[in-house]
Parts: C-alpha cells; structure tokens; sequence
C-alpha cells in the first residue's frame, strides 16, 4: 500500500495532463494558432489575387493644352495616349474610362495637372483604385519631364541615362549579400519564436495556475493533500501540465515548419529554424515553464480565489515580455549589459534566453550563464513554491499573513 | 436517556504511548499567531473504536485532525501514528473527510474515487472496481458517470464518505460527516461508518450533533481552547455528570426507602420510581438491594445528562468534568 513518490508524482502528472489536453479550451488554443495562420495565408493570397486583378492599367487619356510638346513614349509611359478634349470627353461618356488628364496652357509655369473624373463615379473609391491613380499619375509625371528635357533639347542618350533606375545591393563584411528579406528576418525570427515560445510559457503554468486554484474551489485540496505529500503533488502537476504545454509547443512547432517555406514564399523572406534551434528552444521552454509554472502555484496557493490568481499572475508577465521590448538591443548588441542582465534576472531569463537563440550568431556564453541562472532558480522556486503550496492551500477563502508566508518558506513541505 | 449500567466502561488511556495504538497525541501545541489553537493536548485513538471528537467551533479539533494527518505540524509535543511519526507512509491506511470538502464539478465522480484511491496506494483498476461497488452499495448506481457539479447534496456526501473509506483505512478521521443530510441518507452513512469500526479501524468523529455522539461513540474527547475538557467512555462521562438518581420501572417496587441502605429519597411517578442514592452507594449497590425484595424490575436506568447537556456543563466550567478529563 506504501507509494513511492515517482508513482504519486507519475499519477497526478497523468491525470492533470489528460484532464488538460481532453479540455474544450485547450483543443482550441493549441489549434488556434495553426488556424490564425492557415486563415491569414488563404486572407492574404485572396487579397493578392483581388489586387493583381484591380491594378491592371488601362489606357491613360492626357488632353494637353499647353504649348510644350508631349510624346508618348512607347517604353516610358506605354498607357499614355494623347487625345483632344472632345475625344476624351467622349470617351468617357460612353464609359470607355472614367477619368483622364488635362495638361493645361499655363504648363510648365504653373505645375497644376487637372485629374477629370466621370461625375457619376463619386467621390469615394476602393484602396485598389487608389493604388491605380497613383500608378497612373506617376506615369504622367514621367511623360511630363521627359517632355520637358526633350524640349530643352536634352539628347536621348542622356535622357536614357537619367532614367534608367538605380540599383543599390549590400553585402555584409564576409561578402555575403544581405538582403532586405534577411535583415527583416532578423528581426523578425527572434521576435516571433520568442512570442510564440513566452506565450506557451504562460498558457502552461496559467494551467498550473487555474489547476491549483480549482482544486482550493473544488474543496477537494485538503483530501488530496490528506493522501499526498506537498511535494510530489506539486512535481505531479508541473510535470502533467508541463506535458500538456509541450503538446501543444509541439504542435505549433510542427505548424511552424510547415508554415515557415510559406511565409517564406509569400512574404519574400528568409526565416529559417535549424533541429539545434528547436531542441534548445524546447529546453528553455521546460526551464521558462518550470519558474514561472512554480511562481504561478505558489500564486494561485496564495491567492483567495481563481480570479485573483489571475490579477496577481499578470504581474509577472510584464518580466517576460521585457526582453521582447529589447528585441533591437538582442539583435543589435547582444554582448550588451543590458542583455547580460536580462539573460541572467530569472524572471527574463526564459524570453532572453530563446531571444539570443534565435539570433542569427548565438551568443553561447550568455546562453549558457542563463541556463545555470534558471536551473538554479527552478529549483529553489519549486521547493519554495511547495512549501507555500502546503502550508496556504488550506486557506481557501482567506488571505495568509506575510509572517505566514514567511513561516511556509522555513518549514520543510 | 439510558445508560447500560453492565456495560464495560473502556480501559483509561495509559502513561506512555503504546506503540499498538493508531493514534497517540502526547502533550501537542499548536499556535496561530498569538493563539494557542491547541494546548498540551493528550489522548490516543485505539483500533475498532469511534472516538467523537466534540468542542465548541474554533476549539482545535480541525487543527488537531490535521496535525494527525501531518498536513500541519505540531509545534511541540509528540504524535504517534500506527507507532511512527505521522507522514507520508500511513497515507495508504488513513482515510479522511475534511469539514470543507468537495469534489472535483466537472469530472465523474466515478473517476474522481478511482483517482482518490490510487493516491492512497491502491492500483487504478482496483481503485476503479472498488469505487463502483459502494457507489452502487450506496445508492448511487446510477450516478457513476454523472459529473460531481451534477449530484446533490446527498450524493455528494456519500460520495465523499466513499472517497474516505475507499482503501478501507485502519484510521479514519472524519469532520462532521453528516452534516446536512436527510434521516434515511444520515443512516445510511452512520452504518456504513460503523462498518469501518466493526471491521478494525480507529475512527475519529468530529461532530456537532451531541446524539450522534452519544449513539456512535465509544469514546469521547471535548476539546475547547485547545485544551483537553473531558476524556473517556460516554458512559463514564455521563456517570461523572449523572446526580446520582436511578430510573425503575417495575411493579411492587419499595417507595419506602427504610430498607434500602442506597437509596437517600424515592419517588414514585407513572408506574417507575426515581431512587436518590446515598453518598458512596452505586446503582449496582441499589440494583442488589431491589433483588432481595419482592419488586419485579422491568427497566433500570441511572439517569443521566445527554452529551449536548454535559457539552454546554463542560464548557462552562463544571467541576464534575475534572473526574473524567
């Protein structure tokens, strides 16, 4: 009859683990990220479709009334026709356009170009038409300066010359070349891995959080504790919940590979996450769950109701989102003090820690000074944690004096 | 409001602890702040006994209950459990059913026994098996897959008694187990206790309701501030508050109490007469003396105060209660 204490721990770990995943709200978050990705590829190939059909360019009538002479360059401004004022007003009675540009006498001594839009179009139009007049108008301004220099008798060589685009391209000092796409990814990667880990870590120990709190609620705390020690309750519940969370990171993982190739693709960028990167960021999740999972029991230990316990929990989200704050100094100066100081502080170790890893250079030495501060810092929090965990479980309704507090720390659980 | 004058009063707990005992509190305190909640309190729990433990609300009787299941600790004194210090390894043979309980709303109550049995060492199945048989003995066959949130109070509470006894327990410490329950359920429950009892295990009751206590205990300890008010027999309790009358019914019975040397004063009333005794006599010297006369006694009863009476006496300082403390 006499249970050991790996078989305690193993039988609350199973129960709250598949209590947890069995939950409604549990199969919905852990599917809702994967969903919210899913519906903004399908939101955003949609909208891409949509626009590609909108901005399709049609011909652009320009009425011009000045006494500088406009060609239309068949390379240059390909849409551009030139009509007169009846030609154009016809066209646009009988719907062939809906709009088309009067260059007036006064041109070039007063830059005023006249936009002549059908009156039955009204005054509002959609985004993509917007786009449309400004792809139009830019056309114009092009025909309008080369119209210009020809008149000033610029020859076509130079003229050429002047307009043809100029390319910028960088290359970092190892002679590779860095693109917008990488230097966004840069930012980018660390940003939203350490987003996606920092918002697990919590959903996992708010389950911690909401299991010990409904256990004071359910009345049942001091049965349980009446027939399990302190302790492997609490490693029971850590490891069931925590197993839970790791389900779902392993999910949003598995989605994660999926999904990068495809924001990849649709986004023109160059995110990338190596085996290395996820098992290290598995293990940092484990240690970032494991503080906070043991700073949330001991909350929802200490707080009267599950309400409570929540208002008192957010308080530590403001430490794990600090680091995310600093995501440019993690990027641009990873050796700093400021990063060596959140790196090691427990309570921004985790979201540091999967910040540096996803740096483009990992910084090991800071990584592994976090590593040794959170494993240290695991440890004591769960043993403290347990002891107020057994000594203010039983409270349930009342608030436990400080000196209590205190007491529960010293008292062996 | 009878009293079995031949049954035999429990032997009175001994100097040392003795190591057979389930239970033995030796002089424990326990203080809350500036309050001592228990105070140098001494008593042992003995194997196929119900122990009532009775006292005022905020006596200790929780506190004492939970330092016996090291849920809390003892500031000083000794507890004693099955011969060990109280902890981890009796929680496979104790059994507990907390004042403030309940069960898990949105999980069968089912599932919640077998979960509560595996933690007291029993294996799942088993857990499982066990759970479903005194569901089913008590009434609530058909409730087995129905969520806690879904019982009613009732339920719950045989639920919870079940959750208690579902390892069958050598100690089992209960609070208030029938609190609130309708007579047929409260019935249900006192047998299915005594069961317990009858099997072997030390049982602590802690309750309210004095006739309970008087009916279902063997023993009773009142606490109140912590301290130790009365200890012993119920009948031994009731004796040391009795005032010395006897109860007879019968016919031919002496009204004249010339021949009775035990008897101070008789009245006779409704077919019974109301012996007074003498300083030092005793119902047996009494019981005796009526053989040796024609009386042909039907019923006799030493009259004493119910529980609740000797409770609210206890508790306000009655000298008789030092006799049996």
């Amino acid at each position: 009859m006499r249970s050991s204490f790996l078989r305690l721990v193993l039988l609350v770990a199973r129960r709250d683990y598949l209590r947890t995943v069995r939950r409604r709200g549990f199969i919905a978050g852990t599917l809702l990220l994967p969903a919210a990705m899913a519906t903004m590829f399908a939101v955003s190939g949609f909208l891409s479709t949509m626009g590609a059909e909108g901005q399709t360019l049609g011909p652009l009538f320009v009425v011009n009334q000045s006494a500088v002479t406009l060609s239309a360059d068949p390379a240059l401004t390909p849409h551009v026709v030139l009509v007169s004022q009846a030609e154009a007003d016809a066209h646009v009675a009988d719907g062939t356009v809906s709009d088309y540009y009067v260059v007036p006498g006064q041109w070039p001594a007063q830059p005023d170009i006249r936009h002549v839009v059908a009156a039955e179009r009204g005054p509002s139009r959609p985004l993509d038409a917007l786009t449309l007049e400004q792809t139009s108008q830019a056309e114009i301004e092009i025909l309008l300066r080369v119209s210009i220099l020809r008149d000033a008798g610029l020859p076509d060589t130079a003229l050429a010359r002047l307009l043809t685009p100029i390319e910028f391209s960088s290359v970092s000092t190892a002679g590779e070349p860095v693109t917008e796409a990488s230097v966004l990814a840069g930012f980018a990667l660390p940003y939203i891995f350490t987003l996606i880990f920092v918002l697990s870590i919590f959903i996992t120990s708010g389950y911690l959080l909401q299991s010990v709190t409904e256990e004071k609620e359910n009345r049942v705390v001091e049965i349980v504790l009446s027939s399990i020690p302190a302790l492997p309750l609490m490693a029971g519940k850590v490891l069931g919940l925590g197993a839970a969370g790791l389900t779902q990171v392993a999910i949003w993982l598995v989605t994660a590979l999926v999904a990068i190739p495809l924001v990849n693709q649709q986004f023109s960028l160059d995110l990338t996450l190596s085996p290395q990167q996820m098992v290290l960021a598995v293990v940092f999740f484990c240690l970032g769950y494991l503080g906070y999972g043991a700073i949330f029991a001991a909350v929802g230990a200490l707080a009267p109701g599950a309400r409570e316990g929540q208002q008192y929990s957010s308080f530590f989200g403001f430490f794990a989102v600090v680091p995310l704050i600093a995501t440019p100094v993690f990027v641009n100066d990873p050796g700093s003090w400021i990063v060596w100081t959140l790196a090691l502080f427990p309570l921004t170790a985790p979201a540091s820690s999967l910040e540096l890893l996803s740096l483009p250079a990992t910084p090991w030495l800071t990584l592994g000074a976090s590593l040794v501060s959170q494993l240290v810092f695991v440890v004591v929090a769960v043993v403290l944690a347990s002891r107020i965990f057994r000594a203010t479980l039983l409270l349930y309704g009342s608030r436990p004096s400080v000196r209590g507090i205190i007491g529960a720390l010293t008292t062996r659980a | 409001m009878t009293s079995a004058p031949d049954q035999q009063p429990l032997p009175q707990p001994q100097a040392g602890p003795d190591p057979a005992l389930p239970v033995v509190v030796d002089g424990a305190w326990k203080r809350f702040g500036s309050t001592d909640v228990v105070a140098d309190l001494s008593f042992d729990v003995r194997a196929g006994e119900v122990l009532g433990f009775l006292g005022p609300n905020g006596a200790g009787k929780t506190t004492t209950m939970r330092m016996i299941l090291d849920i809390i600790r003892p500031d000083r004194g000794g507890i004693r459990v099955f011969g060990g210090p109280p902890g981890t390894q009796h929680q496979g043979r104790t059994g507990y059913l907390p004042e403030d309980r309940g069960l898990y709303r949105d999980v069968p109550a089912l599932d919640t026994l077998a979960y509560f049995g595996a933690l007291r060492g029993l294996s799942m199945a088993t857990a499982r098996q066990r759970a479903r048989e005194l569901l089913v003995e008590v009434g609530l066959g058909d409730a087995l897959t129905k969520k806690a949130g879904e019982l009613s109070r009732g339920m719950h509470q045989k639920a919870q008694l079940i959750a208690t006894i579902i390892n069958e327990p050598d100690l089992l410490i209960v609070d208030e187990p029938f609190q609130g329950l309708d007579p047929v359920n409260a019935t249900m429950l006192k047998s299915l206790l005594l069961e317990q009892r009858d099997r072997g295990a030390a049982v602590v009751m802690s309750t309210h309701d004095m006739e309970d206590a008087q009916v279902l205990c063997d023993r009773i300890l009142l606490i109140d501030k912590g301290r130790r008010l009365l200890y012993g027999s119920v009948a031994d309790v009731r004796r040391a508050f009795s005032d010395g009358a006897v109860e007879v019914v019968g016919t031919q019975l002496p009204t004249d109490i010339d021949g009775l040397h035990s008897a101070s004063h008789a009245t006779a009333y409704d077919g019974a007469v109301r012996y007074l005794l003498r300083d030092g006599a005793t119902a047996q010297d009494l019981f005796r003396e009526l053989g040796g006369t024609p009386a042909q006694v039907e019923r006799f009863a030493v009259e004493a105060p119910n529980l609740a009476e000797i409770f609210i006496r206890a508790v306000a300082g009655d000298p008789r209660a030092q006799a049996v403390a």
